[in-house]
Parts: structure tokens; sequence; C-alpha cells
């Protein structure tokens, strides 16, 4: 029982070095990572025009802020990503080694490297401190649908696929980046059949639906200009391409983690790499792992797909022109994620070959006793993704830091919340990212007032990017809503408020079906003595102002049939998969153990 | 069992070694890399 415990008490460890203080009270905000006191369920649910970013992700968040304390629930999802990472690595790594045989002491120290591997890595590093809580989850559970995919095989379809659909569960919770991640990771390896492939791609479509439905019937438009800003760039000296090669590469330079990219860093991450390279390569000569060729190739795919936007931006940008289905392929760096995961299998490998302990190599009387000099030389090896990147510990090097919202955000949240007329509420200034000054250190975080309320929020979902010439690269946003609301109130580009006369601005507002005016930013606003605005909180960094009623022209926002087809869907299945799975059935030849995912 | 515990000692205090060098060697050295993109504020006082 102790062993079959390693993978998870070791995930619980590097979570826990990892996060450190973000697992303490307060709310972890950083770039994309926004969570809030209580978040609205309905209002995740209603949400924006555009494409449905935040579902699943937020409404499971939601669901789970019902029954816990928000900060609670922030520590879960990011300790879930690194115990789950952790424990699907090891036991993917294992299970392949060694089947259903038992893992001697050199297999569960092979298995802890290839763990600590897949999690400890520039990829999650630089992920974690873009924000991308959801897309890690995805990440962290790919080797449990790797493992899921190659146990198809020996398994009835029925039972097969149910445990695929177990296994993409963090994926479906993470929403499509992280889907697609899955597909990637474990696609190539499901076409040796075309069985389990159909199997695998309808599991991936049935989990993808509480997204894909709506998207499908929202028209959302990508904006080509993101290919521009959110295309790979080298953060070592390296090159896009050797970054890439190395997990790094992300786009946004407020997400590399301290000290690394620096020389002498960057060359022995290239060193842990190499190594890990020839460990995979050692590996496939060898014993012929079942993922083999699979797992190559998608971490070929990947690599490509990460370039494309480096080397062939033009061909990138025509094709989401032509259909935005191929936005996601716009940031490129995500795709490195199978090449982590063949990444830490091969350091893995390269601890069998240091302790002589592969299982085909060994002699009839068992695995010869290593000596001391072995030993030390694994632990080295088992600890060298933390030497080289010793950045992403004790919450990314101080990147992930709790605060406290302060008084008047909560006080404008309750006194939302506590009104059930409808109406949505606008968030001003009209700029989606704010560098808010009781965060603590300086840090860029998309505004966490479009998520405080509990109702609809209209803001400015176009991102700018600076660019390495100086110049800016503006994304535009999805929602068409808050495009028209941004044109009717002509917002000043320099100030991020609107340019129209403030007499003006209680019947406008009214007309947009916009109830309460939220300034989350400290800025000169000067709607304290507007007619028909009043103020119901005004602090320092939130102000909130009711427009009059008799100006208000809202109706109720309801949960769209799209969404709720798509949640019971996925629900649905989920629910199926888990009873089915948790049924007892004899396997045989399993070629993963019988400890892997879905089990 | 003294043996793995041992070499498992000998083994971290190695890399808890290399990982401080590595640090402060890191943060002495200039960086080279190629910049690279930030998101923004884009309101008026920021």
């Amino acid at each position: 029982m102790a062993l079959r415990l390693a993978p998870w008490g070791l995930g619980t460890l590097v979570a826990f070095l990892a996060l450190g203080p973000a697992l303490g009270p307060g709310l972890v905000l950083r770039y994309d990572m926004v969570f809030v006191p209580d978040l609205s369920l309905r209002a995740v649910l209603t949400g924006a025009d555009g494409f449905p970013r935040a579902i699943p992700s937020d409404a499971v968040v939601a669901a789970l802020s019902v029954v816990l304390p928000g900060h609670v629930v922030q520590g879960l999802v990011l300790a879930a990503v690194f115990v789950l990472g952790v424990a699907g690595a090891f036991r993917l790594f294992t299970g392949l080694v060694y089947g259903k045989g038992t893992v001697p002491l050199a297999g569960l120290a092979a298995g802890a490297v290839a763990g600590t591997a897949y999690v400890w890595n520039p990829f999650v590093a630089e992920r974690l401190l873009l924000g991308q809580w959801a897309v890690l989850l995805g990440y962290a559970g790919s080797p449990w649908v790797l493992a899921g995919v190659v146990r198809m095989a020996s398994l009835r379809p029925t039972r097969g696929f149910a445990g695929v659909v177990c296994a993409l569960v963090p994926a479906a919770i993470g929403g499509f980046s992280s889907v697609l991640l899955s597909a990637l990771t474990a696609g190539p390896t499901a076409l040796r059949r075309w069985r389990d492939a159909g199997l695998l791609l309808l599991a991936l479509l049935l989990l993808s639906s509480p997204w894909l439905i709506p998207s499908l019937v929202s028209g959302a438009a990508t904006d080509p200009a993101g290919v521009a800003a959110f295309a790979a760039r080298s953060d070592t000296p390296f090159g896009a391409f050797g970054s890439l090669l190395l997990l790094g590469g992300v786009w946004n330079a407020g997400a590399v983690p301290p000290g690394y990219g620096e020389p002498l860093t960057a060359a022995l991450r290239a060193l842990v790499v190499t190594v890990a390279l020839l460990g995979w390569v050692w590996w496939w000569r060898r014993a012929r792992p079942v993922v083999a060729v699979g797992l190559s190739v998608s971490a070929a795919l990947g690599l490509v797909i990460a370039l494309t936007g480096v080397i062939a931006p033009g061909p990138l940008a025509a094709l989401i022109d032509l259909w935005p289905g191929f936005g996601p392929l716009r940031d490129g760096q995500l795709y490195v994620a199978p090449l982590a995961l063949l990444q830490s299998l091969g350091l893995g490998a390269i601890v069998l070959w240091v302790l002589r302990a592969l299982p085909e190599t060994t002699s009839a009387e068992g695995p010869p006793v290593p000596g001391m000099r072995r030993m030390v030389t694994v632990v080295v090896l088992g600890l060298s993704p933390v030497v080289v990147l010793p950045g992403l510990s004790w919450g990314a090097g101080g990147g992930l830091a709790p605060v406290e919202y302060p008084p008047a955000w909560r006080g404008a949240q309750v006194a939302v919340s506590a009104d059930e007329r409808p109406g949505a509420v606008l968030v001003l200034p009209w700029s989606a990212y704010r560098g808010p000054d009781w965060s603590g250190e300086p840090v860029v975080v998309l505004d966490p007032a479009t998520r405080l309320f509990d109702r609809r929020t209209l803001w400015n979902d176009d991102l700018r990017v600076g660019t390495p010439d100086g110049g800016t690269v503006v994304v535009t946003g999805e929602d068409l809503r808050a495009r028209r609301t941004a044109e009717s109130l002509d917002i000043d580009p320099e100030t991020a408020m609107p340019r129209i006369e403030p007499a003006e601005l209680p019947e406008l507002l009214g007309s947009m079906g916009v109830r309460y005016v939220a300034v989350s930013a400290p800025v000169d606003h000067g709607l304290s003595d507007t007619d028909g605005l009043s103020p119901v909180v005004e602090g320092s960094d939130m102000a909130l102002f009711e427009v009059d009623d008799e100006y208000v022209e809202a109706t109720p926002e309801s949960v769209s049939v799209p969404v709720v087809t798509g949640a019971l869907t996925s629900l649905g299945t989920v629910v199926w998969a888990v009873f089915t799975v948790a049924r007892r059935e004899p396997r045989h030849g399993d070629p993963v153990g019988g400890s892997t995912a879905g089990n | 069992m003294i043996k793995v515990i041992a070499a498992c000692v000998i083994g971290a205090a190695l890399a808890g070694g290399a990982t401080v060098v590595a640090t402060n060697l890191a943060t002495e050295s200039t960086a080279t890399a190629e910049p690279v993109n930030e998101t923004l504020y884009n309101y008026g006082d920021r």
C-alpha cells in the first residue's frame, strides 16, 4: 500500500515545494489566473459572447466555491496540477516498464524521476506564471490519457472507453486547450488501432461539449493578429527552436521564471534535456515501449506546430482568417507538452540505465545491487530538473503570492449580488489587464472585476501586447456586445474612459442594459457627480455606481440551451464512465499495469 | 537500506549545492536572451 501511495506522496511534496505560499490564505492573482471570493456559477454560465474560454474551468471553480472557501479551491486546483502530473508520469513509466508486475526499488526511483521531471520544467513554470492553471490541468492529465489509450488494447471497448473518459476529466475541466493537448499527446498512439482512435475521438468530443457546442453557435471570430503576439519566442540564448526544445519559449517575458534563460542555467537545462532524449532513444531501442512511436510522433508534431508561428506566421494567419477553428494554434509553445512527457520518461529510463535495472537486461538471479556511486548519480539525476530551474520553487520565486481583496471590492460584490433586478455591470477603465496596487508585488492580472459580480459584465476583452521592437499588437476580443458598448461610449484610448458627455451617460448605459458601473482602478473617473448615477461604493481602488432605474432597459440573462446541453452531455458521460470503471473486471496482458489512469 | 539513505543524503547535498551555485551565477551573469513580448496595461495612469 505504501508503495502504491508513493506517486501521490511525491506529487504532494513537489506541489508544496513549487507552490509554497500560494497554498496559504488569500487568492493568487497573476495574468490569466483570476480567482475571486464566491465566484458566481450563474455569471459563469450566462457568460459572454464569443468563444466560451471560461467553461467549464470557471464553472467547476464556482461549483466548488459553494462548499469551500475560494482560497481552498484555488489551492486544490493548483496542487492538483502537480499531484496529478507527478503521479501520472510516475505510474505511466512504471506501468510501461513493469506492466502489472511488482515494481522494484530501482523502478520506483526511475518513476519518481520521471514524475518530478514532468512537472518541474520551464513549460509548467511559464504557464503557471502566465496564470493558465486550466491548461496545466490538462497537461497533468495527459499521462493518464496516454495510459488509458494504451490499456484500451487489453480491455473490452466499453471498459476501455470508460477508462479514457475518466482519464480525460482533468482536461475536460481545463477546457479547449487542455483537450487539444490530450488529443495531441495520446492521438498518435491511439492510431495504432482504428477502434481505439475512434473511441478516443468520441471521448474527446463528448467531454468537449460544454465549450464545443456553445462555440459552434456563437459565431466567434479569432483575430489573426494573435499569431504575431503569441508566437513562441526565445527565452534562452539558443533561439526559438532551442528554447522550445528545452520546453520554454513562452511568448510573454513576464512569465519566464526568475533566473531561467541566463546562459548558465540554460546550458544546464540543455544538458538535462540531452540526457533525457538519450534516455528515450536508449529505452526505445532496448525495450521498445508501446508508446515509443506514438509519443515520438506527438512530440515531433507538437514541436512543428509550436514553430509554425515563428517560421510561417503568414500562412498561419491566413489559416485562422479562413476558419477561426485554427485560432488555438496561435499560442505555439503550448504544443511542446508531449515533448515534456517524452523527456520525463527518457530521464526515468536513464535512471534504469544507470542502475542497470531494466527488466530485460537483468540476470535470472535478479538485478545487481547498485553501488553507492550509482545511487548518488540517480539522486542527482532525479533532482536535476529542480537544480536547473530553482525559479519554480516556493511560489515560483515569489511570483505566486496570495493577496486579500480590499474591503471596497467585497462591498461592491455584496451590493450587486443583493440586487435582484436584471442589468449588466460595465467595468472601467476600458482595459482588460490591471496592475493593482493592493496586490503587493506589482503584477499584471486580468481585471478581477470581470469575474467579481454575479451577473454579466461588459469589459474590454481586447489584448494589447508589446513587441520586441517597441510596438504594440492589439488582438481584438471576441465579445461583440462589449465591442458595441465601446463604440457607443466613445472610449478614449489614452485614458480608457468614456468620452461622451456625462449627462448622456445614464441614458446610454441604461439603453445598453447596464445597471452598474464598476471602476476597478485608481483613476480619475469623474462619475461621482453625474446625474443619473448613484454612488454605491467609493473606494480608492474600486468605485461602484448604480444607473438610476428609470433608465435601465434590461432583461434577465438566462443560461443558453447549448451551454446546458453541453454541460449535461459531458457530466452524464463522466458519471457513466466512473460507474463503469468502478465495476471490477479481470484484464489480460495489461501493458501499463493495473494501477494507471481510470482505475 | 542504510546505503540507500546515505546515497540520498549525499545526492541531495550535491544537488542542493549545485542549485545554490547555479542560482548565484545566474543572477550575476548578463542576460543575452532576445527580448520577448509583455502584456501591457493600457489605461492612462500606468
